[in-house]
């Protein structure tokens, strides 16, 4: 009797233990890459190139981004588009998704990334960040779903309460209200890379 | 001591009424030299560089190889796409059709795309003022800013950001104990105590650095928020960009009551300085004001270029981190 209720509780238990592990095991693995792209920041030998080159090699196992672009573009105007439109819209969203990032990591000085805690919210996996500046704290979430067979990938990163994957969602809503789809990846090809100059857009 | 001088007239306490004017002008002066030497201290500035040659980054294209820890692989050896290669650029293992059971559950989570959007009947004019404040930005502030950037020096503007922000002080107290937050208005008092005297009238933030005490800045819109007000119709004000209905009212009664100008009066009086008439006219409030933002955007140059980049439709883009943070803000 003794041992049934034993196991019951062993039974009942277990599942969460795991799932606290594995929330503490994503944890762990956010802060590595994290703390690999400011080294790779401090890193002043690099050249740019490299170095951004070596960053996103460094966090993209991190990420689904195709994931980001479906949840970008969401179900209803994804089921719309073609695969041809699907693959190109996936691209050039990658693209602009890791080039933004970079560009962020311009912006960025001295200040200290600390990863504080791993929260899990229903299926999924919360990451809390403090990006710790002059005068303020930065609060970045990396949001994690458990990806078949993948492990663990970032599906949206949400910073100062701002949802990465929402604030594009209601853009194509927005712009696919009134325009087609080709015309959303004519803009995107356009403003898809840098090349546009700061003040002239 | 001036009603024993009303009495009787002597040398005594003649010298006591001049030693106490003495007092006073010294005192101004010391006050006056504290900031100069503030200000001068350093004279050395920072630029950010700019950084024109993001054309000639790599394309790379997302690397989602299962099973490699990529911290440990020679970037060499990975295919990276530094072109739009047709082979490899596209991951292996991704599922670009709908058929995929997580997608019904992320709909659920971020909300359907059509009710989601903002309620925005003033859309027309809003894309318009922020074309407005985007060429004020470009051809005014930014420029100034800059010029600014190169004569002061980096602590020196962030001091008289300090100095701005501690008088926005009644503000956060107002606020905080009508959200009933009692703990933090009494952090923010002790913020104000500690920033204004040993702070320097503010220029510098001890209660921080030593005593670890953060502020807490809530505003009227925020209130209304907790209070369960609604956030009404988006609406970009000129000069001040994004806002919506309850915000935009919140600002009355800051403006009216609290505004930080007034404060500027308050402390000014107690340092000894008589200008304190000239604060009250609104086109000295308004300079000061202008100041701050000056002040507060060479602080900041480079960001909204930056940000500018990730829109794909810039007004829409704007007002919804506007919402998302302060949709979070009230939530906290």
């Amino acid at each position: 009797m003794r041992i049934l209720l034993l196991s019951v509780i062993i039974a009942l238990v277990m599942p969460q233990l795991t799932f606290a592990d594995e929330a503490a095991t994503v944890k762990k693995n956010a802060e590595q890459r994290i703390n690999a792209v400011i080294d790779h920041i401090r890193d002043k030998s690099l050249d740019k190139k490299t170095r951004n080159a070596e960053i996103i090699v460094a966090i993209a196992p991190m990420f689904d981004f195709s994931q980001m672009a479906k949840l970008s573009m969401g179900k209803k105007n994804w089921s719309m588009m073609n695969p041809a439109q699907r693959q190109e819209f996936n691209q050039l969203f990658v693209i602009r998704l890791q080039e933004s990032y970079l560009e962020k990591l311009d912006l960025y000085t001295d200040e200290d990334v600390v990863v504080d805690q791993a929260k899990l919210v229903k299926k999924r996996i919360h990451v809390r960040s403090h990006l710790v500046a002059k005068d303020d704290k930065i609060e970045m979430i990396y949001k994690f779903y458990k990806k078949k067979n993948q492990g663990w990938k970032v599906y949206d990163v949400v910073i100062m309460g701002v949802s990465i994957v929402q604030t594009y969602r209601s853009q194509f809503a927005g712009i696919l209200k009134n325009e087609s789809i080709e015309d959303l990846l004519k803009r995107l090809r356009q403003t898809g890379r840098f090349t546009v100059p700061a003040g002239k857009y | 001591m001036v009603l024993a001088c009303s009495e009787k007239i002597n040398v005594d306490c003649m010298i006591a009424i001049k030693q106490k004017n003495e007092m006073q002008f010294v005192g101004r002066y010391i006050f006056l030299l504290i900031i100069l030497l503030l200000f001068i201290g350093c004279s050395q500035h920072h630029v950010k560089p700019e950084n024109d040659d993001f054309n000639s980054s790599p394309q790379v294209v997302d690397q989602n190889t299962p099973g490699t820890d990529p911290l440990q692989t020679d970037p060499e050896t990975t295919n990276i796409a530094f072109q739009d290669n047709e082979e490899g650029s596209m991951n292996s293992g991704v599922d670009l059709d709908t058929a995929d059971e997580d997608f019904d559950e992320f709909e659920d989570e971020f909300g359907d795309v059509v009710t989601t959007e903002v309620y925005d009947p003033l859309s027309g004019y809003n894309r318009f003022m922020t074309g407005f404040n985007d060429k004020l930005y470009f051809w005014v502030l930014k420029p100034v800013a800059t010029g600014y950037s190169w004569v002061m020096p980096e602590f020196a503007r962030q001091g008289i950001k300090n100095f701005f922000k501690n008088l926005y002080f009644p503000v956060r107290l107002v606020n905080n104990v009508l959200q009933l937050k009692f703990k933090n208005a009494g952090e923010e008092t002790l913020r104000f105590a500690t920033n204004t005297t040993i702070g320097l009238l503010g220029l510098w933030d001890p209660a921080k650095i030593w005593f670890g005490l953060e502020a807490h800045p809530e505003d009227f819109g925020q209130t209304f928020g907790v209070w369960g007000i609604g956030p009404g119709p988006h609406i970009v004000l000129p000069i001040l960009g994004p806002s919506n209905l309850r915000d935009s009212i919140g600002l009355a009664p800051q403006w009216i009551y609290l505004n930080p100008v007034n404060n500027l009066s308050t402390v000014s009086g107690w340092a000894g300085f008589e200008a304190v008439e000239d604060l009250e006219k609104t086109e000295t409030k308004l300079g000061i004001l202008a100041l701050e933002r000056v002040n507060n955007t060479s602080l900041r140059l480079g960001e909204y270029e930056n940000l500018k980049k990730d829109a794909i439709d810039f007004y829409p883009f704007l007002r919804d981190l506007y919402e998302q943070k302060r949709q979070k803000e009230i939530e906290e």
